[in-house]
């Protein structure tokens, strides 16, 4: 559906993005995730054909967008970052304007406003001036616009930034429903998101992409230990040193309230740690391996890439 | 490009500018129109006290000062309603939204300056209210009136083609105005230029691009095809400029 073909984006003299290159397939939410200033907003530019990149090449469901830049907007709904709207405009006749924009055909323009007002939970707000509403139901016109004309593929960029938990559960929800058969690229800085609700992300930083991969396969390929966690009831500092000396152990260190072991990988301890303790006569608590966390992984590829 | 009319003519048409700019414009119009009848009605008292045998020309003391007055209001007037037409969509973002949906650029363009002259044509058209308030008292000479509006109408477009270039340039709205009015009254003051170079061929261009200079006829009541054609291509020309400006958005990053 979007094929991203080494894509650089220069700034004058600076560099926003550098040869990035990614798929999205049909049905698939990728989510697109880095700090602030790694070149989100500008790689969702150059797919929605807002700007041309300055090499490389984008295509949407096969048209360029540089080339066929109309065929690409046909196809295309855009929730651009920062959600920009025309405040002045009350909801319904922003919706209607954006339809007839979409090419939308006349006769259906009506019928169009009212699935996206349904689809979006608009029905209370539909004639209110966008000025006077809350920051939750401009996101939601944001998305409605987007979707108007039923495009294949949606680009949102930042979709739930400042937004309460509430909403920000509801537009996640909103997402969800909307995939289907349709093909979702999402930025977003926040981690839970992003591996709530997306198929496979793509880590950037820097203007790169430093790892795309599902976020279960991130969370196995990119962890190089395994970390237990282990809560005993009394003697820890015994503990600790018992620990250090089994065979296999990388490091162990202890935490406030447990101490934590690093092994490797490929070997599962916890049965041997939790033998050598019971039978030293310490309570022995608690004892789990630690998932890593795609934050994590997050700030250890970005730190990575800074060292 | 009818999208972008409708959305252009909804705004203006919601938002204060568009009030504010026309009840001044009539405002002022009207204590301009007021002095020059009771000026009137004063010479033609004189006249009548003194049975003098001129004929008093209505077009002369009314009309024609009027009509040049309107021409100096629009100058003002117009930057101010062509100022948002790009530089909000800037400011606010929604030049993304705009330039993400399958409209090609010179529809909204299109659009846009449509709908600016929509607003002019209606600025005008309210105007009419003292041309009819005139005849219920004397009979004008409609021709050239007629004449006069076609010629502020022509001469209003031009304005508007140089303001939404500016537009194009900036996100900042008072800048926009304010250089384009700089831009109109460059165009205004070319013509006295001429008289610094007088006999060469230089004096001869400067006073054909004059903005002011090809309104005089159509202020006399006279159509000219030349002065027409100047104000079409001048517009045509800055939209051409506009449309050059917003493609750059493209390579200048």
């Amino acid at each position: 559906m979007i094929t991203v073909e080494g894509i650089t984006k220069y700034y004058g003299p600076k560099l926003a993005i550098d040869s990035i290159s990614f798929e999205v397939r049909q049905g698939e939410i990728l989510g697109f995730l880095g700090p602030n200033g790694a070149g989100k907003s500008t790689t969702m530019r150059i797919i929605t054909a807002f700007m041309p990149p300055t090499s490389g090449r984008v295509r949407v469901m096969g048209y360029d967008t540089v080339d066929d830049s109309l065929e690409v907007r046909k196809r295309i709904g855009y929730l651009p970052e920062n959600n920009p709207l025309y405040t002045e405009m009350k909801v319904e006749s922003f919706l209607r304007f954006a339809a007839f924009a979409k090419n939308v055909k006349r006769k259906n323009i009506r019928a169009t406003v009212d699935t996206v007002v349904g689809e979006c939970g608009l029905h209370d707000v539909r004639r209110r001036i966008i000025a006077q509403l809350s920051k939750g139901y401009r996101q939601r016109i944001g998305l409605a616009q987007a979707l108007i004309n039923d495009p294949p593929v949606l680009v949102l960029d930042e979709p739930t930034i400042g937004l309460d938990p509430r909403q920000i559960y509801e537009i996640r929800q909103l997402i969800k429903d909307l995939s289907g058969s349709r093909s979702i690229i999402l930025s977003s800085h926040i981690l839970p998101e992003v591996s709530q609700l997306c198929d496979r992300v793509a880590i950037v930083n820097k203007g790169k992409i430093i790892a795309v991969d599902s976020p279960s396969n991130l969370t196995a390929q990119l962890t190089d230990h395994r970390i237990i966690e282990v809560y005993v009831g009394e003697r820890m500092d015994e503990t600790l040193e018992l620990l250090k000396d089994l065979e296999g152990v990388v490091s162990a260190s202890r935490f406030n309230s447990h101490i934590q072991v690093e092994t490797p990988k490929d070997m599962d301890l916890r049965p041997v740690i939790a033998k050598k303790i019971v039978e030293a006569g310490i309570p022995l608590m608690e004892l789990h391996a630690k998932e890593m966390s795609l934050e994590d992984i997050f700030m250890e590829l970005v730190t990575e890439e800074e060292v | 490009m009818r999208s972008v009319y409708a959305k252009e003519m909804l705004i203006y048409f919601t938002s204060p500018i568009f009030y504010a700019v026309s009840f001044i414009f009539l405002c002022v119009l009207g204590i301009f129109f007021y002095n020059d009848m009771t000026y009137m009605s004063m010479l033609a008292s004189r006249i009548a006290q003194y049975q003098l045998s001129t004929g008093l020309s209505l077009d002369k003391i009314v009309l024609r000062p009027l009509f040049s007055d309107m021409s100096i209001l629009l100058l003002f007037i117009v930057p101010i309603i062509a100022m948002r037409l790009y530089s909000e969509e800037k400011a606010n973002g929604t030049i993304e939204l705009l330039f993400t949906y399958p409209i090609r650029d010179v529809d909204v363009l299109a659009g846009k300056y449509l709908a600016g002259i929509s607003i002019i044509g209606i600025l005008l058209g309210m105007t009419w209210v003292l041309m009819l308030l005139e005849g219920t008292v004397v009979t004008p000479d409609w021709g050239l009136v007629l004449s006069s509006y076609l010629g502020l109408f022509l001469v209003a477009a031009s304005f508007l083609a140089i303001g939404v270039f500016a537009s194009c340039l900036t996100r900042n709205q008072i800048i926009a105005a304010t250089s384009s009015l700089g831009i109109i009254l460059a165009f205004w003051a070319i013509g006295w230029f001429s008289d610094v170079f007088s006999g060469s061929s230089i004096a001869k261009v400067l006073g054909e691009l004059g903005l002011m200079e090809h309104l005089d006829d159509f202020l006399k009541g006279m159509l000219n095809v030349k002065d027409a054609v100047f104000y079409l291509l001048f517009s045509l020309f800055f939209l051409f400029m506009s449309l050059r400006v917003l493609e750059s958005h493209t390579w200048r990053g």
